[in-house]
């Protein structure tokens, strides 16, 4: 070996020597929570049981379904997804209790799919998410306030606000009904309070010949539906909005149904899916118009609920597949896009920085775009408008053509939209 | 979904005595000069008392194994008057421990640890005070006991805000303190408690009087009065939680809420949200339901309200005693709403979480409405300057500042002293323990990195999941001491872990390491989370 060679073969091995020091001062990377070379673990709370759980409840199931499918095609970089799943009865004492159990107790990596505005609101304020940088991806919520980035750091919600909905609501009906005497029935809490801003002059600019708002839990107290009703039906109103919960929708078409008040109804899209609760009411929402911003669960050429059914049969074959199971399953499939983009070194704030910086162009079922980035976290902003069927099925029309509205929770304008969603990835594996 | 029908229940926990009957009652002191210490030299503990020079009689109880190590105790609230009518007798005994326990007092001399502790000079809000008899205490005690190495402070309630401002001002006495849910400043104390008396007065029963009270036994007469007004609209507002009544002696604000539709029990609960007390109580969790079609009406729309009315008679009896005896110090009221928004009391997050408890939104706008200080159905307090001048020039108001190694115990649902109060304080030390790490690090550059030493360990009693119980046909079942609620709601086997912890901090200079690791822990349902997010007490969140 020449004296050159022997020299440079030294400067070499000092090289790798150093780089071998520079290595091992580093700290070893340190697991994070909820994550091993195996796993990921994730959480959500939402109702299972009691009167305020039917349809929400079957969102977990459909999600483990697209788990399941995922894990049996090798995972996310290998590691095999659980879903950790607790039941809060609407309750925000119990939602605070169960996400302090889920990250404290389980050790989830992080929340998924986690339901209602109040619940939601209680937990980030008590157990305090953003502070402790934990993710609360895709809360099923359409509350505006979640949209506050510095108040929920760390959380996104799903579904368009509820301001939005009552924008592209009062549009639909300034077409479709115009002229008639249009009436209200809403929450008395936030998510009214929202659905009140889209309404008004600055925004949908819809007017009421009548509106009353309901205090949550007085829609079960007997009578009080009918007078609700007594009331539009003397005043003449002619397209009925109910922008309330499912069982305030129950109890108001009942209530309709006996005093023979017959309007237009626009059913809300939180509350339209009366037909969970009791199957026997179908009837009495046939030919009511709501929205969504799903394709509709019996699409017969959508790709994304084929596969999702598909998927379905096997991995939840015990379960109906409905508009909530397509809904947990595209949650489902968001959240495996965003675990994949975060990359193997798998983080909490690698995971939010996926979602910022490709939330909005994961491929989804949804037919309205995804607005995630770092200035947003609100996922879908818009709606198409349907019917429900005989079979209480909501469908845009006999031959599933959609007329798809965008907006803003702002005073920016309700247009068309122009929206061209992402195909389907081969085998409803995300890349 | 069904508005639950159930029969009103009578619980224990309202009446005029019961008010007041967990207040400790000392006797005015009356010695001018110091006296003692005299022993009885007795084996295997000897027994030594006397007098501070402001007259507090004081007791000490020294082992033959006495190891340097002396514990100090400070008492909770007691009333400055003597109150016959309510059952309250006068005593002025020294404390050396939680109830003067003997079986905590054996646990320590067996160690050889000596115990002493006062009955204080004066009750009521007697920080001041307080802190000067522990001073001079302590001096006393080292002057006899001239081995003496370690003081460790500790108390609860009144004597635990004590403790801690005995701490925080003597660093150089105290080696470590145990403070189990401690009071607040004043400030944010009597805010607290004089919301909670004034909404009620407001709402419910104008009559009373809360302000002004007379000298001696007039005032105290006069006191006795408001004490009855209030058990009356607690008892009436629990007989009408089902229906909603308002009590018969409400204000014109309150019939006109009423004639709305608008339930008393929503009002009840809006006045626990804007004060900050627990809506969760011994007997309501908020969470459980009964075995009926009210399974989730029942934890969202009444049982926050009746978790409210627990606490608030848990609290009631010491908020008008404490109002009333800074008047009378102050020579008259330092409390001052006059200018008060208290629509800004209520968080956002309350706003939601308790929505169907309070009826709902329009029914939260209404109720605001009747608070606008232009209501002249609601008159404010003003505070009196001269009264106010005196409070902030004489009263100490204590920083939260941790100078010594310091255990704190602390209730979740405690109504007397509300977390928030241990929250702040946790929140500011991470601040100065975030600053002290910064300033280590600066250091670092020439001498080397030394870690600071973390020198508070808060330990919160949680409650069960659920706790809530109901008979089959869907009433509620009272439930007395479930843990993480109720005023200084500790076991034997609480003070002795608290203790051992900040005794082992007075002898290392450090706290345990990892006392979640305890066997009893657990057991005793403790948990350590520096992520807890109580609110703060209103007073700093909303002046």
């Amino acid at each position: 070996m020449s004296s050159k060679a022997r020299r440079t073969l030294l400067i070499v091995q000092a090289v790798i020597a150093a780089g071998a020091l520079s290595l091992s001062a580093l700290p070893a990377q340190a697991a994070e929570v909820g994550v091993t070379s195996s796993a990921i673990k994730l959480g959500i709370t939402l109702p299972m049981k009691g009167s305020a759980s039917y349809g929400y409840n079957q969102l977990p199931g459909a999600m483990k379904a697209y788990f399941d499918y995922v894990n049996a095609n090798g995972g996310v970089n290998g590691r095999k997804i659980t879903l950790v799943v607790k039941d809060d009865g609407y309750l925000p004492k119990q939602a605070i209790q169960n996400t302090q159990d889920l990250i404290g107790k389980d050790k989830v990596f992080a929340m998924v799919g986690a339901l209602g505005t109040a619940n939601n609101q209680a937990v980030a304020d008590a157990v305090n998410l953003g502070r402790r940088g934990i993710p609360s991806l895709f809360i099923n919520t359409g509350f505006s306030g979640f949209n506050d980035r510095k108040a929920y750091p760390t959380s996104s919600t799903l579904l368009p606000s509820y301001v939005m909905e009552a924008k592209l609501m009062s549009k639909y009906i300034k077409e479709t009904y115009a002229d008639k005497k249009v009436c209200l029935l809403y929450q008395d809490d936030d998510f009214g309070d929202d659905a009140l801003v889209g309404f008004d002059k600055d925004h949908g600019n819809l007017t009421f010949t009548s509106k009353i708002a309901y205090p949550s839990l007085s829609q079960g107290v007997a009578g009080v539906p009918d007078a609700w009703v007594g009331k539009f039906k003397a005043a003449g109103c002619e397209v009925q909005i109910v922008f309330g919960v499912s069982s305030a929708t129950l109890y108001t078409v009942l209530a309709a149904a006996k005093a023979q008040y017959a309007p237009k109804w626009i059913l809300g899209s939180v509350g339209a899916d009366i037909a969970s609760i009791n199957p026997a009411t179908t009837p009495y929402i046939i030919g009511a118009t709501s929205m969504s911003f799903m394709p509709s669960v019996v699409d017969p050429k959508d790709e994304y609920v084929a596969k999702f059914k598909e998927i379905h049969a096997v991995y939840n074959a015990k379960a109906k597949f409905n508009s909530w199971a397509l809904i947990g399953m595209n949650s489902a499939f968001l959240t495996v896009q965003a675990l994949k983009a975060a990359g193997k070194n798998l983080t909490r704030a690698g995971l939010l920085a996926a979602l910022d910086s490709g939330g909005a162009k994961f491929a989804n079922a949804g037919l309205v775009p995804l607005n995630y980035s770092k200035t947003s976290n609100v996922g879908y902003n818009g709606y198409w408008f349907g019917k429900f069927n005989t079979a209480g099925d909501l469908v845009p029309n006999d031959t599933f053509t959609y007329t798809v509205y965008t907006t803003d929770s702002g005073t920016g304008a309700v247009e068309k939209s122009t929206y061209s969603r992402p195909d389907m990835p081969a085998k409803g594996l995300p890349n | 979904m069904r508005t639950p029908t159930f029969k009103s229940r009578a619980f224990a926990f309202i009446s005029a005595t019961s008010l007041l009957a967990a207040l400790v009652v000392v006797s005015p002191a009356t010695a001018a000069v110091a006296t003692g210490p005299t022993c009885d030299g007795a084996t295997p503990v000897q027994k030594c008392t006397g007098t501070t020079s402001d007259g507090a009689l004081y007791e000490m109880r020294v082992p033959a194994t006495f190891n340097g190590t002396v514990t100090i105790w400070s008492h909770g609230f007691g009333s400055n008057t003597s109150f016959p009518a309510a059952g309250l007798t006068i005593d002025s005994s020294a404390q050396i421990a939680p109830a003067n326990n003997p079986v905590l007092v054996k646990y320590l001399t067996d160690k050889g640890v000596a115990v002493i502790g006062s009955g204080f000079s004066t009750q009521g809000w007697n920080l001041d005070e307080a802190v000067k008899t522990n001073t001079e205490l302590v001096g006393i005690f080292k002057a006899k006991f001239t081995d003496t190495k370690k003081v460790v402070a500790w108390g609860y309630s009144m004597g635990g805000g004590i403790t801690q401002a005995f701490a925080e001002q003597h660093p150089e006495l105290v080696s470590a303190a145990a403070v189990m849910n401690p009071v607040d400043a004043w400030d944010a104390q009597s805010k607290y408690f004089v919301d909670l008396l004034w909404l009620l007065k407001n709402w419910f029963d104008p009559s009373i009087q809360l302000t002004g009270y007379a000298a001696g036994v007039n005032g105290d007469m006069q006191m006795l009065g408001d004490i009855q007004k209030y058990t009356a609209i607690l008892k009436s507002l629990q007989a009408s939680v089902a229906t909603g009544a308002w009590p018969t002696t409400s204000s014109k604000s309150g019939l006109a809420l009423q004639a709305n539709g608008i339930p008393s029990r929503s009002a009840l609960l809006l006045i626990g949200r804007l004060a900050g007390i627990s809506a969760q109580s011994s007997s309501f969790d908020g969470i459980a339901g009964p075995a009926t079609s009210a399974v989730t009406a029942w934890p969202l729309a009444y049982a926050p309200a009746l978790g409210t009315l627990e606490n608030i008679s848990a609290v009631i009896g010491y908020a008008l005693l404490g109002a009333r005896d800074m008047q009378s110090k102050m020579g008259g009221s330092n409390f001052d709403n006059s200018t008060t928004d208290y629509s800004k009391q209520l968080s956002a997050a309350d706003r939601a979480i308790y929505n169907a408890g309070f009826s709902g939104n329009t029914a939260i706008a209404g109720m605001l409405s009747t608070l606008n200080p232009l209501n002249p159905d609601a008159p404010r307090i003003k505070a009196d300057a001269a009264a106010l001048a005196k409070s902030k020039a004489t009263m100490y108001q204590s920083t939260g500042k941790i100078k010594v190694p310091t255990v704190v115990l602390m209730g979740q649902n405690d109504p007397v002293e509300p977390a928030g109060i241990v929250q702040r304080m946790a929140d500011l030390y991470e601040q100065d323990f975030a600053a002290a790490k910064e300033a280590a690090k600066a250091a670092n550059q020439s001498s080397g990195y030394v870690a600071p030493r973390r020198q508070l360990a808060v330990l919160w009693s949680v409650t069960p999941k659920t706790w809530s119980k109901f008979t089959a046909d869907g009433l509620p079942i009272p439930i007395a001491g479930t843990p993480g609620t109720g005023h200084t709601n500790f076991t034997a086997a609480h003070y002795k872990f608290v203790i051992d912890a900040a005794l082992t901090a007075a002898s290392t200079g450090a706290l345990p390491y990892k006392l979640e690791v305890n066997q009893s822990f657990k057991k005793m349902l403790l948990t350590i989370d520096r992520t807890s997010a109580y609110a703060w007490m209103k007073h700093y969140t909303t002046n």
